[in-house]
């Protein structure tokens, strides 16, 4: 193990991981986003909607992420949709995370007794108020074990954009190895990162869980 | 149409893609066995070590797992081919997410079983398959079937090492007629593959769920009555 050329390597990798969690945020954000949307869609009564979700939900998780990733870089702007290598990485990303996040949400839905209902009806809550102050904390609190599971999964997953070019994390790791011939030492500092931004991101959400289950007498 | 017209050449890669993923399931499987049994092993010195090995393996990005033992593999002097060096790391990485499976399965069954199991004259081995493990079924099955998919849809990163699967082929074929005819085939290409993989993955869940019913019989015949309580255990599988 030759430490020093891992100090030389350093800022490369940084870049990369920089970009990694440029991508990751972006996806997590507008994934945790579409999942509620897509969750209450799913609740919403209205049958060809949820059935749209339904569908979108299974497709995404019986196929293979890599070969979407092809479908959206490749396949795409020969229907007229082009988009950059990172906003590619983004979509494709957001694409996969989303589903995740729909199902993630809508258990999370599905924990909130109907009680609840009931209970702000006989306080005199409009709908809105009902769903915004009482569903959608109770909601986000269920949800948010697995919720977190998908999160550092997003992040790990994104080491997958390397195959279409983006120079992420991975992709940089790669690239010098194919210059170097260094690959162990490659390959232990960017295991190693990943596994700093995994346990970060974890005990970040363990941190919010436990905040969240405060009103609940948790620990 | 240009599917049919090199239906054969698809259909290798498909066949390599069955059997790439059948080798992974197999691998997976094997490794998933010793890894749960380390997990499970009195002895912490054995313990601590498979543990954090599998905590490694199912943190650390797959790619990377699968890149890494492409590449760091030959400095230790094994050198696989591309085939074999991605069966190798997705089973590694299948058989960390599926020890976790079995031993919550194997623990979600009652110590009472096992003491009645030795009670009956059934030691070793003879109790853990005959009474323990069918008990476990019911558990373990679920979170293992949705692992089988996911190993099924991860024989595609193959084609990142150059293996001749559904994926890779699809790559070549789109390379090819985009040099020889102009204009690329790609969204039809990608898009059909797509759904050959969704019908192979909603094939094995449909198998899956076959295979669930039979092991839930036991605990269906019940009026609320005879029938023995099903252990119920959430198992939460890491997603890729």
């Amino acid at each position: 193990m030759d430490f020093a050329y891992i100090l030389e390597a350093l800022p490369d990798l940084m870049t990369g991981l920089k970009t990694t969690l440029i991508v990751s945020f972006l996806a997590i954000f507008l994934s945790c986003l579409i999942g509620l949307v897509g969750a209450v869609l799913r609740k919403s009564g209205i049958k060809p909607l949820q059935y749209a979700v339904t569908a979108y939900v299974e497709f995404i998780r019986g196929t293979p992420y890599l070969v979407q990733i092809f479908f959206i870089f490749y396949g795409l702007p020969s229907l007229g949709l082009r988009f950059s290598i990172f906003w590619s990485g983004v979509i494709a990303l957001t694409a996969w995370a989303s589903a995740f996040q729909i199902e993630n949400f809508r258990a999370g839905l599905a924990a909130v007794g109907s009680g609840m209902h009931d209970a702000s009806a006989s306080l005199g809550l409009k709908r809105w108020q009902h769903s915004i102050f009482i569903i959608l904390p109770l909601a986000t609190r269920a949800a948010l074990p697995s919720a977190m599971n998908t999160i550092v999964a997003t992040v790990k997953n994104s080491a997958y954009l390397q195959a279409i070019g983006l120079v992420e994390l991975t992709f940089v790791a790669v690239d010098r190895i194919a210059y170097d011939f260094r690959a162990i030492e490659m390959f232990a500092s960017i295991c190693v990162i990943y596994l700093i931004c995994v346990f970060t991101i974890s005990g970040l959400g363990y941190m919010v869980e436990r905040r969240l289950s405060r009103p609940f007498g948790g620990r | 149409m240009l599917l049919l017209e090199f239906q054969s050449f698809l259909l290798d890669g498909l066949l390599n893609t069955l059997f790439l993923s059948s080798v992974m399931i197999a691998g997976g499987t094997f490794f998933a066995v010793i890894f749960a049994a380390g997990l499970s092993a009195q002895s912490g010195w054995l313990r601590r070590p498979v543990y954090a090995l599998v905590e490694c393996l199912r943190d650390i990005p797959l790619m990377v797992t699968v890149l890494m033992v492409y590449f760091v593999l030959p400095h230790a002097g094994l050198s696989f081919n591309p085939f074999w060096s991605s069966a190798l790391s997705v089973s590694v990485w299948g058989g960390a997410n599926g020890a976790h499976i079995i031993r919550a399965g194997l623990l979600s069954v009652p110590s009472g079983q096992r003491e009645a199991a030795l009670s009956s004259g059934l030691r070793g081995w003879k109790g853990l398959f005959l009474v323990i493990v069918p008990q476990a079924m019911p558990v373990i099955l679920p979170p293992y079937v949705s692992l089988v998919t996911s190993l099924t849809q991860a024989s595609s990163l193959g084609a990142v090492l150059g293996v001749n699967e559904l994926l890779r082929s699809a790559q070549i074929l789109i390379e090819q007629t985009t040099i020889a005819r102009g204009g690329s085939p790609a969204y039809l290409v990608y898009g059909s593959i797509l759904v050959v993989y969704f019908a192979l993955c909603w094939s094995i869940s449909a198998l899956g769920a076959k295979l669930e019913r039979h092991f839930a019989k036991p605990y269906q015949r019940t009026n609320g009555k005879t029938g023995l309580a099903r252990p119920t255990v959430v198992l939460q599988i890491s997603t890729t």
